[in-house]
């Protein structure tokens, strides 16, 4: 004769016993026989078709019924079987079910998902309330804002202010050639919509601040960063922790990348990773150290799977896990991460409690505001390109240098100008009369400002950088001479 | 009616600032009398939600089986559920309703910018189609 124990509010039923022995061989049995001693106890436990109700989870000792034998578990006078509702819930999805059901053209939309038990009707629900924010819609944002839509996230926000530029195509595959000039955000929603009308694209244009981050993100449960620069990845960071929501992170980085979930509770921050930025210029950008164009592709799509997956409470997420991707080798690694009980804003004592300037800590000029000063002044030590263009045809004794690498040589140069690599220029400098008139190039000016550095401590008295770089010299000079 | 003694509501407020921006969640132990349910004891547990725990929380049911076990040793009874709401208002949400139980009381604590706000007493239906707001003293 197993026992069964009654919960406090079913006690009424049964003559206010907290525990009935009852007959029965299985745990099916026992509870019919309960029931039956205690007819109204029925309605409670079973549904008119004499099914156990959906918030009842049967136990037999310290298991679930479900992962033993079911109705048919044996149980004997040893046995205690327990009646444990299955509880859960939350503030978010408000929605009354039936703003979130499915339409007919939905539910043949995401049929593939449907019949797989893991998503479901439900879980195409949550898909569909869920308010996913993109931070860039270029190389990452490109996979993540197609496949997030195509999945049938009910609401996505970008978050851009660039435009479309001919050197975005080799990766950015939201945008197509007929896009450059456009504004991304516009194309990429385009694009969104037109592979699911269903989606929500909420266009957010402009540069993620400290001063509109939290009242941007606030809105959204999940943060996907796909930004380029350390005082955004850092911004993204602190936003996503102070407001309580996962910042599903990836970086690329010529043929690697890698990838994984922060402020996720109990997991770490970007900060608990990197508590100081590197020192500016250490880490080139994409645009000076060059990006395999199918890179973000398999970035982008590692976070696009991560967010599905917080959305649907499905799996093992990516945290306490980075995930380092090597192109050329073609291997996966992990490493664990931990969260750091001193991180300055996910510790234990947190001394950071509002979101900071980003720019001043990562020691970088704010792009917004240093603009205007790069257009106009032309700084002691530099030279405009007009002017080098000038000099070269007068034939002025002087000496161009291009410190880019021979293979950007070869897509595009400067006549006369002698090519030596940045890495191997110290080595040179013995072969320079250091009275000489120097003007030194690279691809935009910042390789070349180094070069400059070099000479001018080597004690060399006409050094000047060429503004701009040939990107520069394209532009103003000479159209034929290609951009890249 | 509902009545929670100031100690565990003390530890109900703390759990719940202390697990902000996520929600939290936990059981109520005491006792019912004609009705009047007294509750003596708090007991915080783990939101097991494997997702956005800003807007969700899950029990597990061993952890509400632990509970009822620990009620019924210190000669208590698990009378309620506990969650918190950070930044939104007490309320009974679809989700809370779709995924509650007839049985229990379920309090709802509202934590607006990490400060206790407002808290509300809800008892669902057995369809899982309403909740009825319960008087609540604290």
């Amino acid at each position: 004769m197993p026992k069964v124990l009654i919960p406090t509010p079913l006690r009424q039923f049964t003559e206010k016993r907290g525990a009935v022995d009852v007959s029965g061989a299985t745990v099916g049995e026992a509870l019919n026989a309960l029931t039956r001693q205690y007819p109204d106890l029925r309605k409670q436990i079973f549904t008119d078709e004499g099914k156990v109700r959906s918030f009842v989870n049967v136990y037999l000792n310290d298991e679930d019924v479900r992962y033993l034998g079911k109705d048919a578990t044996a149980a004997g006078a040893a046995d205690t079987i327990s009646l444990v509702p299955s509880i859960a819930g939350g503030s978010g999805a408000t929605a009354l079910a039936g703003e979130s059901a499915l339409t007919k053209d939905e539910i043949l939309r995401y049929s593939r998902h449907l019949i797989l038990p893991e998503v479901g009707v439900e879980g195409q629900q949550k898909l569909k309330e869920a308010k996913v924010l993109l931070i860039g819609a270029g190389g990452l944002g490109a996979p993540l804002g197609l496949y997030l839509s195509a999945a049938g996230v009910g609401r996505l926000g970008l978050v851009d202010f660039d435009v479309v530029d001919f050197t975005n195509l080799q990766r950015q595959v939201i945008h197509s050639t007929a896009d450059v000039g456009r504004k991304k955000i516009d194309s990429a929603a385009d694009r969104m919509t037109a592979i699911n009308p269903n989606v929500t694209v909420v266009k957010h244009e402009t540069a993620l601040t400290s001063e509109n981050a939290l009242d941007i993100l606030r809105n959204y449960d999940i943060v996907v960063d796909g930004t380029d620069n350390f005082p955004t990845r850092y911004l993204v960071n602190d936003a996503c922790v102070l407001l309580g929501k996962p910042n599903v992170y990836g970086s690329i980085f010529r043929f690697e990348g890698q990838s994984t979930v922060f402020s996720y509770p109990g997991g770490p921050c970007y900060r608990c990773l990197y508590p100081e930025p590197p020192p500016p210029g250490l880490v080139p950008s994409c645009a000076e150290g060059g990006v395999l164009g199918i890179l973000p592709g398999t970035i982008g799509l590692i976070q696009a799977t991560e967010t599905v997956k917080l959305i649907l409470g499905i799996g093992e997420p990516l945290v306490g896990r980075l995930l380092l991707y090597d192109a050329l080798g073609m291997r996966f690694r992990e490493v664990k991460l931990r969260w750091n009980p001193e991180c300055p804003i996910c510790g234990d004592h947190p001394t950071i409690t509002k979101l900071i300037d980003y720019h001043q800590f990562c020691g970088v000029p704010n792009p917004r505001q240093a603009a205007p000063d790069r257009e106009t002044n032309v700084n002691p030590g530099e030279i405009e390109v007009t002017e080098v263009k000038r000099k070269l045809d007068r034939g002025d004794d002087f000496l161009l240098i291009d410190v880019r690498e021979p293979h950007e040589y070869k897509i595009a140069s400067i006549p006369g100008a002698r090519l030596i690599p940045l890495g191997e220029f110290s080595k040179h400098v013995g072969e320079f009369d250091p009275q000489a008139d120097i003007v030194i190039h690279c691809k935009s000016g910042m390789r070349s400002a180094k070069a400059c550095g070099i000479l001018r401590s080597a004690g060399f008295a006409s050094v000047r950088n060429m503004k701009g770089g040939i990107l520069a010299w394209s532009a103003q000079v000479d159209p034929t001479v290609p951009k890249y | 009616m509902i009545r929670i003694e100031p100690q565990p509501w003390a530890a109900m407020v703390a759990h719940a600032r202390q697990a902000y921006p996520y929600e939290c969640c936990g059981a109520m132990l005491g006792s019912v009398d004609h009705g009047r349910k007294l509750v003596r004891q708090a007991l915080p547990l783990e939101n097991a939600f494997k997702g956005v725990q800003a807007t969700r929380y899950q029990l597990r049911p061993e952890d509400l089986l632990a509970a009822d076990s620990a009620a019924r040793r210190r000669g208590m009874d698990l009378i309620g559920i506990y969650h918190s709401h950070p930044d939104c208002d007490a309320y009974f949400s679809e989700t809370d309703l779709k995924n509650s139980c007839p049985w229990y009381s379920f309090v709802v604590l509202s934590i607006q910018n990490g400060e206790f706000h407002h808290a509300n007493s809800w008892l669902p239906d057995f369809e899982q189609t309403g909740a009825a707001k319960e008087e609540l003293t604290y």
